[in-house]
């Protein structure tokens, strides 16, 4: 035991100190800077290597090839750069992180956003068909967890029919659809049932993602999702009055 | 009648090659002890500035950090900063947090004073005048030698910590409030104490004085 003391007390004595600004800013290791020069100044970064994160470990991202970070990156860039820098600001999003096959504990995820160390993991593998939209999916939690105080569940739930009941996790349920209904009865997608925080994302992006006209159609013919619109657009513009939709 | 013996050249050889080693290892002895041999030391009265207003000189064991300060950037960063130095706060204060070629940082005014060095809790310190806000919206380019102020995890708790930057820090820009740049004495900085093992530093160097130059 004393032995092994020793040796790790000599392996910390020789290892030298190598101040990686990028995790020191936001924790994660293995990023690299991949585009820091934008309108909005989103950082950009990519994982040079499989990471690793979370207390137990149990978020892992992998590192992507050139081409598939540079295809995705003009996808994710366009998104991202309808949001002003004052907007970020204000919801605290500044680190974008591109990597793929992204999972908790074993489950598959788009991204994960993280308003207090201003970052947003994207797995750049996600599906093709929902890619874009589900950026701004996560780009909602960003705002939900910077301004809890905004979005009440209570309020949120008396929008449903009464018999509704959310699942009691975003991932206790196995609709995890992200197809939009096409008869929509106060839901986007099948995903929206999962959880309220999932249902208002799901709605934002949406907001974000459709053209005005299609949306001003799906609120005229669906009284639940008119007002859910209505909510978000009125909790958006609170954060920030000047964010156009 | 003593016999004089004349050296072979082989002999010759061996005696020069001993006194040359001998100046040699006297030599590096001194070269090695001495860490600021090689190090200019700028004199702040003898170089003309566009803004002498601005001007900071900050004294470590290697000579004078010549810094200007921008106002105009952050201006009530500025202002806080101006006004530790004036008072001569950083006298004697450690350079607690050492990384090799990267980074230097000092200030903490509670745990970082000679004679009364906290190891435990040194970083952590605070002036006594409050936290300031951040001052992170105008941009401003982390470029070797800038000067920005230290924080805590969040943002809007600057105090009287600052760093120095002796790489491009291109991220720390929308950080971390700057507050100048080194105009001369990088040199200086690099030789301030470090540990190879540790950021934080056992026995650190100290700042001898920090004074505006009007």
């Amino acid at each position: 035991m004393i032995i092994l003391r020793l040796i790790l007390l000599i392996f910390i004595w020789i290892t030298p100190v190598y101040g990686n600004s990028i995790y020191n800013l936001i924790k994660i290791p293995n990023l690299e800077i991949y585009e820091i020069n934008t309108e909005n100044r989103l950082r950009y970064l990519y994982a040079k290597s499989s990471f690793r994160l979370g207390v137990q470990k149990n978020i892992i991202c992998e590192n992507s090839n050139k081409k598939d970070l540079d295809n995705k990156y003009n996808l994710i860039y366009k998104n991202l750069n309808k949001y002003s820098y004052n907007f970020l600001k204000k919801i605290n999003l500044k680190y974008i992180v591109l990597c793929e096959n992204l999972s908790i504990s074993g489950i598959n995820a788009a991204g994960i956003p993280d308003n207090v160390m201003k970052t947003l993991i994207l797995d750049v593998k996600f599906e093709q068909k929902y890619f874009e939209r589900v950026i701004h999916h996560e780009v909602f939690h960003i705002i939900n967890d910077q301004h809890k105080e905004l979005f009440n569940n209570n309020e949120w739930k008396k929008f449903n029919d009464s018999q509704f009941r959310y699942a009691k996790c975003s991932t206790c349920t196995e609709n995890l659809g992200l197809d939009k209904y096409e008869n929509t009865k106060g839901f986007f997608t099948e995903y929206s049932k999962s959880t309220v925080s999932e249902d208002m994302a799901e709605v934002y992006s949406h907001l974000i993602y459709l053209d005005a006209e299609k949306i001003k159609q799906i609120q005229k013919l669906d009284k639940i999702l008119n007002k859910k619109i209505s909510y978000i657009k009125n909790k958006i513009q609170i954060i920030d009055s000047s964010f156009k939709f | 009648m003593i016999k004089k013996i004349k050296a072979t050249t082989a002999e010759k050889i061996i005696f020069y090659f001993l006194i040359l080693l001998a100046i040699l290892t006297f030599s590096t002895f001194f070269i090695i002890k001495n860490k600021c041999l090689f190090v200019k030391n700028y004199d702040p009265q003898k170089i003309n500035f566009d803004k002498p207003n601005n001007i900071a000189i900050l004294n470590a064991t290697c000579g004078n950090v010549i810094i200007e300060l921008y106002p105009n950037v952050s201006p009530n960063s500025v202002k806080r900063f101006k006004k530790l130095i004036i008072s001569g706060a950083y006298k004697d204060i450690a350079f607690h947090r050492v990384i090799e070629n990267k980074l230097i940082q000092a200030g903490d005014l509670e745990f970082g004073r000679k004679g009364s060095l906290n190891y435990g809790k040194i970083g952590t310190g605070k002036s006594g005048l409050g936290s300031i806000k951040s001052e992170v919206d105008n941009k401003f380019d982390y470029k070797k030698g800038s000067v920005g102020l230290a924080r805590t995890f969040r943002n809007d708790t600057e105090d009287s910590q600052f760093f120095i930057v002796l790489q491009d820090e291109p991220l720390f820009e929308g950080e971390y409030t700057p507050v100048g740049r080194v105009l001369y004495g990088l040199e200086v900085l690099k030789k301030i104490k470090y540990q190879r093992h540790s950021e934080y530093i056992l026995r650190p160097d100290f700042i001898n004085s920090f004074k505006m130059l009007n």
